[in-house]
């Protein structure tokens, strides 16, 4: 699903935000990536949504070469993942309902599709209820029940997670993290940038750490940390 | 793209045309105070313009005939000046008419031509050119007329008028650009700030996949729907504006007994004016969006 292989990313400030970095994530997978604040991840995100491009390497999601990808492809490659981001990124004039049905609306799908899948990701979601309602009206763990249901309602086959429990607290974060295992479980790659230890612990996933740029460990079933004493 | 997401598109900017309310509102008033300011100065030069072509009929040529010729002869020389493509109309001015003008000129003091007849005076033509523009070249034409002895006409006043529709054609042309340009400028800054207030919409359609196509065009709709607007506005303004100055001018203007100078009445170019603030504001609605988002669609 996702391959970086000798992957290098210097911002045009001269910042190296990653170097050498290397790893594939199968078909199905659930994969957390940690590591401290400026350690990369955010920015790994953002080469496999294609909305930075590599300095060096290979980037491919998806079986397409980012690398290469003309800029009008990106919209459509776009539509084959689902993003959720801390902030939740919702549109503040559309409902919860319309939120969702936009993301299908950008596709160009059919009316009749749209009112069947819609209260499906609503339902999956929990949030069935708030349909209606406006995203200022809802919790922070709403809201991203919200921005989860608009990732998956076109079906994506990978759903790319930029610290999407950073505003919750934590009973909240569990429940999000449960609902990106259930749709893990029906088949969509998932991959989490996130530093909560908790969740990290608790879900025993893959985990690929960076610190500086690189990764220092690659682990299945792992912990936030190896080293026990030092958090 | 299908007539469904055209339709989507449309719903999308005049939803979003009214859920700003107060930003399209602004921008409704910097596009109607554009058009408004456009509307006067087309208005004063459409009524320069009309009044021109009056004033510009009132200069006559004068033909004189060898002083020697009778007015037999004379009149197969008007013949051929009425041949001339330029001419309009001609009028011959006989020895004893012409005469009675002279006398009435020198009126009081008939001491003068108290020896004199007709005879000594020549045969004239008044002319009219339907266009006075032509008053150089014609007179070459006329110059070659056997018979012909002489032609007159006032070479300053044609001159002044030929420079003044000249300036007034010039300057209206470039008002008209300045203004454009003044009003897309406005617009543009205008619908900036709509689209920067919006950049994080803008940001988050593009990453769940919208194409430039779906984010701009009903951004180009809303510019649309506001230079629509705008320009009904100005134009009921306008219009209403100079109704009352025109019906009050003209009604004053003929009490003091001038006849030929009158403005232009409202129902003449109240098409050609709606018409043409609708094209300008829907324009620069439309170009002030599409310059606007251009920016935000480039990464
Ligand atoms: N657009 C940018 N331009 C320049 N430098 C950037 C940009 N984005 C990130 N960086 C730098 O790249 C490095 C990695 O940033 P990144 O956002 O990937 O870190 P992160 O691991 O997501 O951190 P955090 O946990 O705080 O979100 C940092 O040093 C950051 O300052
Ligand atoms: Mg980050």
């Amino acid at each position: 699903m996702v391959e970086f292989s000798g992957v290098t990313k210097k911002y045009d400030n001269g910042t190296l935000a990653l170097s050498d970095v290397s790893f594939t994530i199968n078909d199905g997978e659930f994969v957390f990536i940690v590591g401290p604040s400026g350690s990369g991840k955010s920015t790994i995100i953002k080469l496999m949504l294609r909305e930075e491009v590599a300095t060096s390497g290979k980037v491919c999601v998806d079986d397409q070469d980012l690398m290469s990808m003309e800029k009008e492809k990106i919209p459509y490659f776009r539509r084959r993942l689902g993003v959720v981001f801390q902030d939740f990124r919702l549109l503040p004039k559309k409902t919860v309902y319309e939120n969702v049905a936009f993301a299908m609306e950008i596709t160009e799908a059919l009316p009749k599709e749209i009112r069947r899948r819609v209260p499906m990701a609503l339902g999956l979601v929990g949030l069935s209820r708030k349909a209606p309602v406006y995203p200022n009206q809802l919790s922070g763990g709403e809201q991203q029940r919200v921005s989860l249901a608009r990732a998956i309602v076109n079906d994506p086959v990978l759903l790319l997670a930029d610290e999407p429990t950073g505003n919750l607290d934590p009973e909240i974060s569990w429940e999000i993290m449960q609902l990106l295992e259930s749709i893990n479980n029906r088949g969509t790659t998932v991959v989490v940038a996130t530093h909560d230890k908790n969740i990290v612990d608790r879900m025993q996933k893959r985990v690929i750490e960076i610190n500086k740029g690189k990764i220092i460990r690659d682990q299945q079933k792992g912990l936030y940390s190896n080293d026990t004493k030092n958090d | 793209m299908t007539l469904r997401t055209i339709r989507f598109m449309i719903k999308e900017g005049a939803v979003n045309t009214y859920k700003n309310k107060l930003m399209s509102l602004a921008s409704i008033c910097i596009v109607s105070a554009s058009l408004v300011i456009f509307g006067i100065f087309f208005l004063i030069s459409l009524n320069i313009s009309a009044n021109m072509k009056i004033f510009g009929e009132q200069p006559e040529v004068v033909v004189f005939c060898e002083p020697d010729m009778d007015e037999a002869q004379a009149s197969l020389v008007g013949e051929k000046i009425s041949d001339l493509d330029e001419v309009s109309s001609v009028r011959m001015v006989t020895r004893k008419e012409y005469f009675e003008t002279v006398k009435e000129m020198f009126e009081g003091n008939t001491g003068l031509l108290e020896n004199l007849d007709e005879t000594f005076l020549p045969v004239k033509f008044n002319l009219m050119l339907g266009d006075y523009e032509k008053c150089d070249d014609i007179e070459e034409s006329l110059k070659n007329i056997d018979g012909v002895w002489d032609v007159q006409y006032p070479k300053k006043v044609v001159e002044f008028i030929r420079s003044i529709s000249y300036w007034l054609r010039f300057l209206s042309i470039l008002l008209i650009i300045v203004l454009l340009l003044i009003a897309t400028f406005i617009m543009e800054n205008t619908i900036k700030l709509t689209v920067h207030a919006r950049e994080k919409e803008i940001s988050i359609m593009q990453y769940i996949g919208a194409t430039d196509g779906y984010i701009r065009w009903p951004f180009i709709v809303e510019g649309v729907i506001i230079g629509f607007a705008g320009a009904i506005i100005a134009y009921a303004f306008v219009a209403y504006g100079y109704t009352i100055i025109a019906d009050s001018f003209n009604n004053d203007i003929l009490q003091i007994g001038i006849e030929f100078i009158r403005l232009i009445d409202i129902r003449d170019i109240s098409f050609l004016l709606v018409l043409l603030f609708i094209m300008m504001g829907t324009l620069v609605g439309a170009m002030g969006s599409w310059m606007s988002i251009r920016k935000y669609l480039k990464v």
